[in-house]
Formats: C-alpha cells, sequence, structure tokens
C-alpha cells in the first residue's frame, strides 16, 4: 500500500497560498496512492504557467516541456510504452489557446491518458492576462476595457470532438475530484478532467465563493446518466458548464488500438541479415 | 556503342512519364549499369508538364550531365522547354500524335506509342510504349522488359499482362526510319543493384537502427520518408503517426524517445521553423532527438518542389537561447543509409538532437547504389542504465558533460525534466552559478566531435585548390572535376555542426585556396566556417540560388572566374 506522501518530492510549490492548483497536486498524489500505481509507472507532463509547475512536485517520473504541448509529449510516451500511468496537466492557456489543437487530436485519438485541466480562467503567470476562458467583460492588463470575446466552453467542445471520457471538479471539492481523478485514470482511452481552480491573485470574480455559488453537482443529481451524450449536452447547456462530476463516459471505449501487445520500448528490435535482404531486394 | 547515356522523358504530369522512368532505370540497374534520374515537377496534382531525366552509364555516376542524348516527348510542351538541354547531335523523339516539332536542326523522328498502345489494348500504356522504344534503342533485349512486365503486374489481371507484353512486342517490330545504331550502350558488369531514393533510404536506415516510432507532418521534399516508415514500422511493431502539425510531431517524437522509444520525424523547411521550440526543449531536458530536414527553396512556401541548401543559418542559428545540436549531412543515397544509423547512436550518445540535413535533389532523385552492408553490431545506445537509485541526477555533473539515463518505468530512478534551467536531479533552478555550470555540461558534451576526420577527400594531389561542398552536390562537383581532367582535389563535408575544426584548419593551412559550393544565397557553409574558423582570404564561394542544383559546367564556368 502506497502513502499519498510517497508521490510528493517534497519541494515547496511556488504557488500563492490558497491557488487553487495545491489541492489539485494533493487529489492526483492520492488518487496515485489509491490506485497503488508503482511510482516508477507514473508519468507527470506539465505545461508551462503556473500549472505547469506540478509535475515538478511529484515524486514519479515527470516531464515538463513547453507551453500547449504537454499533450504531445504524453501521448509519445504512453505510445512509446504503454505499461506507464500517463497524466498531462496543464492550464486553460495551454488546453485552450496555444495548445487547442493537440486537445482536439488528443481527443480524437483516444489513447489511454488522463489530462487535468487546471482551469483558473486567467494568466497567472504572465501577472494576469485574460484567458480564452475568461468571461466576457473580465478586466485584466491585457483586456483593460474587459474581455470582448466570447469564451471557449470546454465540455461542449471536448464531447463534440468525440471524447470518451470528460468530468468537472472543483479544487475545493477534494474528495470529488480525487474520485474523478480515478476514474479518469481508469477509463480506457482518452480522459479528460476541467477542473475548476480558482486563482487567487489575478482572478477576483470567478473566486471560490463565486464557484460554491454557481456549481451543480451531479453526483446529487440521482437521474443523471453520464452515459447518455445528449443529457450530457445538455446538462453543459443548461449550467453554462457549470457543473461538477462525471458529465460524461462513453462505456464502450477501448482506447485506441495499439498495434502490438507490446510496449514499443521492450520490442524485440533484432531483424536477420535474412530481413534485410529481403527488404533490399524490394528495390530491385 | 556508348557507356554512357542521358534520357530527357517529359509529358503530362499524373501520366506515369516519371514512373516509366524509374522502371526504366530499375531494368538498367538490375542489368548492371549504374543510373541517377532527376526529376522535375510542378506543385499540383494533374496537368502541367514533368518530366525525367535519366542517365546510365557503365560508371558510378551522381548527377545528370548538362546535355541529354535523346528527347522523348509525350507532350507538347516538353520539346520547346528543354531543346536548350539537348546535345547538338541529340535525337527527338516525339509521339505520333503530337504535331510536328519543327525542330529541323535536329534529328527527330514521330514513335506510334499513342497508336501501338491503343492497339495493343490502351492508350494507359503508352508510357509502357515509350519506355520500350529507348529500351530497344539502346540495346536491350526484349525478354529483359518481358520478364519485368510479367513482375510489375504479377498482382493484376492477366489481361493487363498480356497486353502490355502485346505493346512491347509492337514496339520492338515496329520499323524505325532512323539511324540510331550509335546510341547501343555497352554491356553493363551484370550485377543487380538497388535503386533507392535518399528518402527511402533514410526510412530504412531508420529501421535498421532500431527506430520504432515516428510522427510526422505531409511536406514536399520529406514525405516519402513517413510513406516508407509507415508501411514498415507496423510490419516490425512500431508506429508511424501523421499528427495535427509539426509542433505536434517534434514533441510526439521528444516523448516516444524521452520513453526509450528510438523515434524520427522528418520535414522540409516550413515544418522545421515551427520545430525550432521543440529542438529547444530536446536539447534542455537532453532527450536523443533525431530530426531529417531535407531542404528546399525558402523562405516561407518559397518553391515547394525545387532544391536548395538554405537551411544552414535557421539550424545553427534559429531557435532562442543557445545549445547544442549535430547536423549530419550526407551527399548520396548510401550516406543517408549509414549517417541515419550514426545519426541514433549519436543522440542517445551526446543526448542531445541530431539532424540529419538532406536537400531535394538527394531526397528524391533515384540512383542505383551499391548494396548496403548489413552489420549486427551498430547500435549505440550511450550512457542508457537499466537500474537507478536514489535521487536520481539525470543531469550530474560529468568529466564528458554527459549524464547517465533511466528511462519510465525503472525503478528507482524518478525524476523530473524541464525546459527550465534545473540542477543535477532535474528540478528548477535559477542559481546562477548552477546555470553557468549547467551551460558547459551540455556544451562540453559534443566538442570531442570537433576533432574528428569529417571531410571526405578525393585527392588529385593538385595541392592548390580544394573544392568544399555538401549534400547532393558533392556528385555534380565530382563529375565536374572529372570533366576538367581532375585538376582539383575535392571533398565533402559530412558534419556541418559542429564543424571538424581540426580537420578543417589544417585543409585551410594546406592549401592556396578553398572554394565553397552550396545551393543558396549567402554562401551560409562559407559565412559558417569563416565565423569559426577565420581564414577569410583562402575561401571563396560558389553559390546558386534559381531552384535548381548545379550542372557540372556551371560550376566549371564559375571555376573559371576564380582562378
Amino acid at each position: 500500500m502506497s502513502a499519498t506522501k510517497d508521490y510528493s518530492n517534497n519541494v515547496n510549490p511556488t504557488w500563492c497560498p490558497g491557488c487553487g492548483h495545491f489541492s489539485i497536486l494533493r487529489a492526483l498524489q492520492i488518487a496515485a496512492s489509491r490506485l497503488e500505481i508503482p511510482k516508477e509507472s507514473l508519468v507527470s507532463v506539465s505545461g508551462i504557467g503556473c500549472s505547469g509547475r506540478l509535475s515538478g512536485y511529484m515524486s514519479s517520473y515527470g516531464f515538463h516541456g513547453i507551453h500547449g504541448r504537454s499533450l504531445p509529449i504524453a501521448q509519445g510516451i504512453k505510445l512509446s510504452n504503454k505499461d506507464l500511468t500517463v497524466v498531462a496537466s496543464g492550464g486553460d492557456g495551454d488546453g485552450f489557446a496555444i495548445g487547442l489543437s493537440h486537445t482536439l487530436h488528443a481527443i480524437r485519438r483516444n489513447i489511454d491518458m488522463t489530462y487535468v485541466v487546471m482551469n483558473n480562467q486567467v494568466y497567472g503567470l504572465t501577472k494576469g492576462h485574460t484567458s480564452p476562458l475568461s468571461d466576457v467583460g473580465f478586466v485584466t492588463k491585457s483586456t483593460p476595457y474587459g474581455a470582448i470575446d466570447s469564451p471557449i466552453r470546454p465540455g461542449i467542445l471536448t464531447l463534440s470532438s468525440g471524447a470518451t471520457f470528460f468530468a468537472q471538479g472543483f479544487s475545493a471539492f477534494q474528495e470529488e475530484l480525487v474520485e474523478i481523478i480515478i476514474k479518469a485514470i481508469q477509463h480506457k482511452g482518452f480522459s479528460l478532467v476541467n477542473v475548476f481552480s480558482p486563482c487567487v491573485t489575478y482572478n477576483k470574480v470567478n473566486t471560490y465563493q463565486w464557484f460554491r455559488h454557481q456549481l451543480v453537482n451531479l453526483q446529487e443529481d440521482e437521474n443523471y446518466n453520464p452515459n447518455d451524450l445528449q443529457g450530457a449536452f445538455n446538462t453543459l447547456l443548461n449550467t453554462n458548464g457549470l457543473c461538477t462530476g462525471l458529465v460524461y463516459q462513453r462505456v464502450d471505449s477501448e482506447g485506441r488500438s495499439e498495434t502490438n501487445d507490446t510496449p514499443l520500448s521492450k520490442l524485440d528490435l533484432k531483424i536477420t541479415e535474412e530481413e534485410f535482404n529481403r527488404l533490399m531486394n524490394a528495390f530491385k | 556503342m556508348v557507356n554512357n547515356i542521358t534520357i530527357l522523358m517529359g509529358g503530362i504530369q499524373g501520366e506515369g512519364v516519371v514512373s516509366a522512368g524509374i522502371n526504366l532505370m530499375k531494368t538498367l540497374s538490375k542489368l548492371g549499369y549504374y543510373t541517377y534520374g532527376c526529376r522535375s515537377f510542378s506543385s499540383r496534382i494533374k496537368g502541367g508538364n514533368n518530366t525525367i531525366t535519366l542517365h546510365a552509364s557503365t560508371e558510378k555516376i551522381l548527377c545528370i550531365p548538362d546535355k541529354s542524348d535523346i528527347i522523348i516527348a509525350f507532350d507538347d510542351e516538353t520539346i520547346p522547354q528543354n531543346i536548350d538541354k539537348l546535345k547538338e547531335d541529340g535525337l527527338i523523339l516525339y509521339d505520333s500524335t503530337l504535331k510536328d516539332d519543327g525542330y529541323k536542326d535536329y534529328k527527330s523522328t514521330p514513335l506510334p506509342m499513342t497508336e501501338i498502345a491503343k492497339t495493343a489494348g490502351s492508350t494507359i500504356m503508352k508510357n509502357t510504349c515509350g519506355m520500350a522504344f529507348i529500351g530497344r534503342i539502346l540495346g536491350i533485349d526484349r525478354l529483359i522488359f518481358e520478364e519485368s512486365i510479367k513482375e510489375k503486374y504479377a498482382k493484376k489481371a492477366d489481361s493487363i499482362i498480356t497486353q502490355n507484353l502485346k505493346a512491347l512486342e509492337l514496339v520492338y517490330n515496329h520499323s524505325i526510319d532512323i539511324q540510331m545504331d550509335h546510341l547501343i550502350l555497352t554491356g553493363g558488369d551484370g550485377f543487380s543493384r538497388p535503386l533507392m531514393i535518399g528518402n527511402e533510404a533514410i526510412a530504412l536506415g531508420a529501421l535498421m537502427a532500431e527506430c520504432r516510432f515516428m510522427a510526422a507532418y505531409p511536406i514536399t521534399p520529406a514525405s516519402e520518408i513517413m510513406e516508407y516508415l509507415g508501411n514498415l514500422l507496423p510490419r516490425y511493431g512500431g508506429v508511424m503517426m501523421q499528427v495535427e502539425d509539426e509542433i505536434a510531431a517534434v514533441n510526439m517524437v521528444i516523448g516516444a524517445s524521452y520513453a526509450g522509444t528510438r523515434a524520427i520525424t522528418a520535414t522540409s523547411g516550413p515544418g522545421l521553423s515551427l520545430m525550432q521550440e521543440g529542438i529547444g526543449l530536446a536539447s534542455m531536458t537532453e532527450t536523443p532527438l533525431v530530426i531529417v530536414d531535407s531542404q528546399r527553396v525558402g523562405p516561407s512556401t518559397g518553391l515547394p518542389t525545387k532544391h536548395e541548401q538554405s537551411d544552414l543559418y535557421s539550424l545553427y542559428y534559429g531557435g532562442h537561447g543557445e545549445y547544442p545540436s549535430i547536423i549530419l549531412a550526407p551527399a548520396s543515397v548510401e550516406d543517408c543509409y549509414y549517417d541515419t544509423i550514426r545519426a541514433f547512436n549519436l543522440a542517445d550518445e551526446y543526448q542531445c538532437p541530431v539532424i540529419i540535413l538532406s536537400d531535394l535533389s538527394l531526397s528524391l532523385s533515384p540512383q542505383t547504389i551499391d548494396p548496403l552492408t548489413y552489420n549486427e553490431d551498430i547500435i549505440n545506445r550511450g550512457k542508457l542504465m537499466d537500474k537507478g537509485r536514489e535521487n536520481f541526477e539525470a543531469f550530474s555533473f560529468t568529466e564528458d558533460g554527459i549524464s547517465q539515463r533511466v528511462l519510465p518505468g525503472t525503478v528507482g530512478g524518478e525524476h523530473h525534466v524541464t525546459g527550465l534551467e534545473h540542477n543535477q536531479l532535474g528540478l528548477p533552478s535559477n542559481d546562477s552559478v548552477n546555470r553557468r555550470k549547467m551551460m558547459d555540461k551540455r556544451f562540453k558534451k559534443i566538442q570531442p566531435l570537433e576533432s574528428l576526420q569529417e571531410v571526405c577527400l578525393t585527392k588529385n594531389h593538385k595541392e592548390s585548390v580544394l573544392l568544399l561542398t555538401f549534400g547532393s552536390n558533392y556528385g555534380i562537383v565530382k563529375e565536374a572535376v572529372e570533366l576538367a581532367g581532375n585538376k582539383y582535389d575535392y571533398g565533402y563535408i559530412k558534419v556541418i555542426k559542429p564543424l571538424p575544426k581540426d580537420q578543417l584548419k589544417d585543409l585551410l593551412d594546406t592549401y592556396k585556396k578553398v572554394i565553397i559550393i552550396e545551393n543558396n544565397f549567402h554562401g551560409q557553409l562559407a559565412k559558417i566556417i569563416i565565423g569559426q574558423l577565420g581564414y577569410k582570404d583562402k575561401i571563396s564561394s560558389i553559390h546558386k540560388y534559381d531552384g535548381s542544383p548545379f550542372t557540372p559546367f556551371e560550376i566549371l564556368e564559375e571555376l573559371g572566374g576564380l582562378i
């Protein structure tokens, strides 16, 4: 049995006191411990920004990449060694601005891995700039007269791209978040978890208190069926995306079919001289 | 009888002229001739004129001579567009359905290619007819073509084979009223050799180097690498993925390589620009990375189907910050194969990005090659460990700058890597002493390469002028020197970054003049060498940047002005 602390490297996070990201880091560590993932088999891949620091606080394998590209790196890792548990994370900028196309294509590929979006609707590490997930009217240093463009709706976008797993969590609801991450990791295929993670320094609108008033908890609705895609769309539209819990899971998802049962990194790579000659003869 | 011949075949793109030319080259290669082909095509799918010029010889040659012996035309554009490339005593052959060519100064005759094809069953076979006519002119036995037709269409309906054989028979029985006996080729050595393009050799080299993952985005002139590996890799348990863009490609390859699978991506200039940030990431995280850059005309979309060698600056100086990387520059199809294997070994050994620098001519020109050697013991994975230990330092400071590496999944080797400056544990660090030491460590790694012998020289013992080049130019320079009666020493540089400084210094001290020949505006290689070694007064350059490779005579002409 592994303990939560086994997944922590005891480095003190650079996040502001009260930042929602602390809870996500801890939820991931608790989920890993409950799932008893050997820490040598866990790879945390992160993007750039406050969220990107997460991989540097895990005691596991960690890859802190470049802005918006955690998903291509993570998919490469999983395709290379499918025995690994791969959890990518990033901010709303990583997932829905600079890296948006990777998000959609990762959804299409349905590779067996998890993506946690640490969504605070603002660019914190650049010291307060608007995000594609910021609400209209949101004032930042780059939108001094208020954001004009309408925000991307992560849930609708994800589901309409063919996602086989989509859930939402809230940093203040840690136990629910842990359960969601566990389900996401267990899901066969690509699982996307959008976590409302308040930025206490640069987002004075979408605060903990604001979310507590707005969020609908789907787990409290006995009639909610997370395997019904139409229902999931309706719920996202009706709540304006402000709901938590497992929103949708396709039950028959198998993940991307791999060409071989052996992880690529463990294949027998020998090619005999006879085989080589056969390949060469095709050029004659 | 001749011991070499050059034939230009042209027609409407999409009608199979090029594939007919390549089939002819394959047949000649089987008979023991060396061939080299050069394609010209427009950036469209169907329509527009395209040509293949092929050279066949009893000796190995790596370029197309300035002038052709025969032009064979399937459309009206081929002759007017290429008449300047025909020898004075050259022969024009044109499809009898075309209008009279009107080039009265040349020997010319119509050939009923479309007509025979039609009689035999379908006009589609007019290229087969063209190929057969040439074969007949060169004195190749009809049986040889019969065999190759049977082989080529083995999986097709019997009627296709019958029709093609019928066309072949009609071609060989057709009476041609023009004297062509002088074009008969002397016999080949009978040794059957493969015909390959550079891109295929790179892909095969990757497979043999135990690469089992490729992610790429299609682009001319690099796509054949992903096409061939897309066919090969699944057969050996590997994966080739066409991804959303070159940024995804390079980062996915970095991920796969980090997790232990040898991985590759291939692109051309525009894709390379998109990959720059990823290349920096690989160098910062010290992850082995192999990228093929098959150069074409830039900047921007440039001339996508034309030849240039202008990515040296962007590979040397592109990307932000400073980092070590290695650039290998193969000069022949055989080099493409061996250099690719070497690239994977260097990437693992030095834990940094390695670029295989090709160019359009090298990537796409079919060549008869000497057999590639199979070697069991070609893999060097550097300081890759199968065990970890407490507080594993993936970036430890060592004598040679290279740290031990473990793969995710290895018990006790858990560690972090990041594109941020980091300490020996791979955790972010702002410390200025650490920063300096890490920079020194990364650059120290590739220093030993500077003292290797990486200039391949042909000495004619005329040690006053050295012609130095890289990539596909090598074959053209070689031909130019031979045409000029071997008056110069010449060679090509195999490793462009880091420069083989010691050897270059020796050469610059030995020769009175070093002339660097390259396909770009600035003379990039010359400027890079001068920038690092000096010798400004000894180095001069010949450059061409109109989208086509040099011809041997162009080089000789330019040399005339310099020497």
